[in-house]
C-alpha cells in the first residue's frame, strides 16, 4: 500500500499540474510517522542475547523483573531460548520505536554482564547511558599475585572502594575477574575509569578518593 | 600774696617746725592728724623758701591739700634733686679750691668756723642722703637738715648761688655747657679719676704729676687747719665714695679688681706679703674698708713694686714656661690614642669618666615600683579580659564554602536509574529536589535537639513554653546559588581589566576620516605608499 501510494500521488500531481496551468500549488502531502514495523519494510526485527552460565540462575530469579518492563513498557516481545541459552527479543506491531528494541537488548546485555536489574533499568529509561568494558591487562600487564592484589585494590575491603567510586561518579561498576564493566553517562564513565586505572596502576585508595572528591566537586558546580 | 598773711603763715610754719622737732620719735609711729598737719605746713614753708634756688621746678608752691603722701614727696623730690646735685657740685668745687670758701666769707675766723660747720653739715647731709628711705621720718629729717642748713647758711647759699650764676653766665660755651655741665670740670674730673685708678701703679709721668698734685693738695691741706685737712681728706674720700656709689661703680670695681689682682700677684708671687691688705682685698663688700685699704696700698705701692706691664710680662713668662714643660713631658694616657691596659697605671681607668657606646639596652633595674606597676597592669588586664590573643586572620573566602561531599563507601540503596532521575529532576526543577544525604542527617539531628530542648525547658523554666512549631514544609535546597539567582556574569571578559589607555596604543590626535584636512590626507597616503614600497622591496630582496 505504501509503495503504491507515492506512484499514484505522483501521477495525480502530474495530472493536476498538467491540468492546471494556474499558480496555485497542490496541497502538501501529509505523511504519518512510520511505525517500527513499517520501517523495516514490515519485517520483524530480532535481537538475541546469549546468557553466560554464571548468570543463568540470577536470570531465572529476576526473570519477571526483566520481562515486565520490556513487554509492557517497551512493547517488545521477549522469550528465553533455553536450548540455545539465549534471550530473544522481537518487535511487535505496536512497538512505537525501533530504538526500543535496541534499548531492551542493551538492558538484557547489561544484566548478563553482571549489573543489577534496577541499575540496568536506567538503560531503558535514559538514552545517554552506556556500558564500557575493559580488561585489567589493557591498563597494565599483571600476573599472578599482582593481578589478585590489583583486583583486591579495585574492590577494596568489603567493596568499599568500588562503592565509593560508584557513589561519587554516579556509575555502576562490575568487576568480573579481569574484566571491568562500567555503566553510566559518558563523563562519569570517564572519571570512574580514570580512578579505576589509577587503582590498577598501584595508587593507594586514599589518593584516589581525594582525586575523586575534587573531580566530583568540580563536576557538581559546573552548571 | 598779702605779706602779713605770708608772715603769719611763716610764723605758724616755724611753730609747726619747732613742734615737729620737739616730738619724741616713738610718737611718729602712730599716725596723728595734728602731726601730719604740722608737717605739711612746715614742708610748705621749706619748699617756698627753697624755690628761688631751683628755677627749673614746675611748682611755685607745695600743693598739700587733697594730695597724698606719695604725691607730696614727689613734688619735694622734684625740687630737691637738682638742688642737691648743684650743691654737691659746689661742695666739690670748694674741696678743690678751698680758698674760694674763704673768698665767700667776709671774716677769716668766723668764716672758718662757719665753713667748718657748713662742711660738717655737708658731711652729715651726704651721709644722710646715702640712706634712701621713703619714710616720713627721713623726709622730715632731710627737711630738718635742709632747714637748719638754710637757716644757718642761707646767706652763704645765696651768695654761692649768685656767684655760681655769675660764673656760669660768664663761662657759657656753646650749647653743651650749662649750669650743670662744665667741660673744664669734666676734664679735670676725668684726669683725677684716671690718676686715682692708676695711682697705685707707678706711671712715671702721671704718678709724678699725681704726686705733685697730691703733694700740692697735701700742702694745700697743710696750710689749712688740721681739722680741715682731715675733713677735706675725709671729704675727698667720702666724695669719692659718693661718686663711686652714685655713678662710678664700674670704676670702683675696676679699681677693686686691679687691687685684687695686684694683691694676688704681689702677695702671692712677689716678695711683698701684705696679708692684711690681702684679707681686705678679699672682702669687696665693705667699700669703706676698701677705701681704707686703698689708702694703705696707695702709701705702700707708690714707692716700690713692678709696673703693671712688667707684672703682665712676668705672668706670661710663667705661663709659657708651664706650657713648654707640659709639651716636653710625655702625654697623659688619656690624651694618647689607643691605650691598652698595660700602658696605663693600674686602676687609672676608674678615675676617668669614660664615654663609650652601649649597643645593648641596659637591663632594667627591678625596683618595687616596677614590680608593682607590672602587677597592676596584669590585674587590670585580667579584669578586663584583654589578653592580646593572636586572632586568626580570616582569609576572605571568595567562594561560598562548598559542601564537602562525603564519599559513601556503602552500596547505594538507590538504583542507578533513580540516581539519574534525581539528577535530572534537580537540573530541571531545583525546588522540588529532594534533600541530600547530609541534609537529612542534619535535619534529624536538629529535630532531636529541639525535642531535648523542649524537655529541658519544661523542667527548668517557670513559664512553660509550648512545643515549637515545626514547619512541615520548608524549602531547603542544597542548590548552588548560581542556579537560584544568577547575579554573577556567565562570562568575564578581559576587556574590563585593561584600562582604556592600555587598550588603545596610539599616539597623538586621532582624527576621523571626515575631520582630516587635505594635507593630512595626502600625508597619510604618502606614508602608506612608502610603507608598501618598503615591504615590496623587502619581499623582492627575499625572493632574490
Amino acid at each position: 500500500m505504501s509503495a503504491e501510494a507515492p506512484t499514484s500521488m505522483e501521477t495525480q500531481t502530474v495530472a493536476s499540474e498538467t491540468k492546471l496551468e494556474s499558480n496555485t500549488l497542490p496541497p502538501k502531502p501529509k505523511f504519518e510517522p512510520l511505525k517500527a514495523h513499517e520501517m523495516s519494510d514490515g519485517r520483524i526485527q530480532f535481537r538475541k542475547v546469549s546468557v553466560p552460565p554464571h548468570r543463568y540462575s540470577p536470570l531465572k530469579k529476576y526473570w519477571m523483573d526483566i520481562y515486565t518492563p520490556i513487554y509492557e513498557q517497551m512493547n517488545i516481545d521477549i522469550r528465553m531460548n533455553l536450548k540455545a541459552r539465549k534471550v530473544e527479543l522481537k518487535t511487535r506491531s505496536d512497538t512505537p520505536d525501533v530504538s526500543n528494541l535496541q534499548k531492551c537488548a542493551d538492558f538484557v546485555q547489561a544484566f548478563m554482564l553482571g549489573f543489577d536489574v534496577p541499575d540496568a533499568i536506567a538503560l531503558l529509561r535514559l538514552d545517554e547511558l552506556y556500558v564500557e568494558s575493559f580488561e585489567i591487562k589493557d591498563v597494565k600487564t599483571l600476573r599472578g599475585e599482582h593481578l589478585s592484589r590489583a583486583i583486591g585494590r579495585l574492590s577494596g575491603k568489603g567493596g568499599k572502594t568500588k562503592f565509593a567510586i560508584e557513589n561519587a561518579t554516579k556509575t555502576r561498576i562490575v568487576i568480573a575477574d579481569t574484566k571491568i564493566h562500567i555503566l553510566g553517562s559518558f563523563a562519569n564513565i570517564k572519571i570512574a575509569r580514570d580512578s579505576l586505572c589509577s587503582l590498577i596502576l598501584g595508587s593507594p585508595a586514599g589518593k584516589v578518593y581525594s582525586k575523586l572528591r575534587q573531580v566530583t566537586a568540580r563536576l557538581a558546580e559546573r552548571f | 600774696m598779702i605779706p602779713s598773711a605770708m608772715a603769719s603763715s611763716t610764723e605758724t610754719a616755724l611753730e609747726s617746725l619747732h613742734h615737729i622737732k620737739s616730738t619724741e620719735p616713738p610718737e611718729w609711729l602712730v599716725p596723728k592728724q595734728e602731726l601730719s598737719q604740722a608737717v605739711r605746713a612746715a614742708s610748705k614753708l621749706l619748699f617756698s623758701s627753697l624755690k628761688p634756688y631751683c628755677p627749673k621746678s614746675p611748682f611755685d608752691q607745695l600743693l598739700t591739700e587733697g594730695f597724698d603722701v606719695e604725691q607730696i614727696w614727689q613734688q619735694i623730690d622734684l625740687q630737691s634733686q637738682p638742688l642737691l646735685s648743684s650743691l654737691r657740685r659746689e661742695v666739690k668745687k670748694f674741696e678743690k679750691h678751698p680758698e674760694e670758701i674763704s673768698k665767700l666769707k667776709d671774716g677769716g675766723v668766723g668764716g672758718g668756723e662757719k665753713k667748718k660747720k657748713v662742711l660738717e653739715q655737708i658731711e652729715t647731709d651726704n651721709v644722710v642722703n646715702d640712706d634712701e628711705d621713703d619714710d616720713d621720718m627721713d623726709m622730715d629729717e632731710d627737711e630738718d637738715d635742709e632747714e637748719e642748713e638754710d637757716e644757718e647758711g642761707e646767706e652763704e647759699e645765696k651768695e654761692r648761688g649768685t656767684e655760681e650764676e655769675s660764673e656760669n653766665e660768664g663761662e657759657e660755651k656753646g650749647g653743651i655747657e650749662d649750669k650743670f655741665l662744665k667741660i673744664k670740670e669734666l676734664q679735670e674730673y676725668l684726669e683725677e679719676d684716671e690718676a686715682r685708678e692708676f695711682g697705685l701703679k707707678k706711671k712715671k709721668t702721671k704718678a709724678e704729676s699725681k704726686k705733685e698734685e697730691e703733694d700740692t693738695e697735701e700742702e694745700g691741706d697743710d696750710d689749712d687747719e688740721e681739722d680741715e685737712n682731715e675733713g677735706s681728706e675725709d671729704d675727698d674720700d667720702e666724695a669719692e665714695e659718693e661718686e663711686d656709689e652714685l655713678g662710678l661703680f664700674d670704676g670702683n670695681d675696676e679699681e677693686d679688681e686691679d687691687d685684687l689682682e695686684n694683691a694676688r700677684y704681689e702677695d702671692f708671687f712677689s716678695r711683698k706679703k701684705n696679708k692684711s691688705s690681702k684679707e681686705k682685698a678679699k672682702s669687696r663688700d665693705m667699700l669703706e674698708e676698701d677705701s681704707g685699704s686703698d689708702d694703705e696700698q696707695d702709701v705702700d705701692k707708690r714707692k716700690d713694686g713692678p709696673s703693671k706691664h712688667e707684672k703682665e710680662l712676668d705672668k706670661l713668662r710663667s705661663k709659657i714656661e708651664e706650657m713648654e714643660k707640659a709639651n716636653l713631658d710625655p702625654k697623659v694616657w688619656t690624651m694618647r690614642g689607643e691605650v691598652t691596659a698595660a700602658q696605663r697605671q693600674k686602676n687609672s681607668a676608674l678615675e676617668v669618666d669614660l664615654d663609650f657606646e652601649h649597643n645593648v639596652r641596659p637591663a632594667p633595674v627591678i625596683t618595687e615600683e616596677v614590680t608593682a606597676s607590672l602587677e597592676d597592669l596584669i590585674k587590670t588586664r585580667i579584669s578586663e579580659g584583654l589578653f592580646d590573643d593572636v586572632q586568626k586572620a580570616r582569609t576572605s573566602s571568595s567562594k561560598a564554602p562548598r559542601e564537602i561531599k562525603e564519599l559513601d563507601e556503602s552500596k547505594s540503596k538507590k538504583g542507578l536509574a533513580e540516581v539519574y532521575e534525581e539528577e535530572f529532576v534537580q537540573k530541571t526543577d531545583p525546588a522540588s529536589a529532594l534533600l541530600t544525604f547530609s541534609d537529612e542527617l542534619k535535619k534529624e539531628a536538629s529535630m532531636l535537639f529541639k525535642k531535648l530542648c523542649l524537655k529541658l525547658d519544661a523542667l527548668s523554666h517557670f513559664h512553660f513554653t509550648p512545643k515549637p512549631v515545626v514547619e512541615d514544609m520548608s524549602i531547603q535546597t542544597n542548590v548552588p546559588a548560581l542556579a537560584m539567582e544568577e547575579i554573577a556574569p556567565m562570562a568575564v571578559s578581559d576587556a574590563a581589566m585593561l584600562a582604556p589607555e592600555e587598550v588603545f596604543s596610539g599616539k597623538g590626535d586621532i582624527k576621523e576620516e571626515a575631520e582630516l584636512t587635505k594635507a593630512e590626507r595626502k600625508r597619510r597616503r604618502a606614508n602608506k605608499k612608502r610603507k608598501f614600497k618598503a615591504e615590496a622591496a623587502k619581499r623582492m630582496g627575499k625572493k632574490a
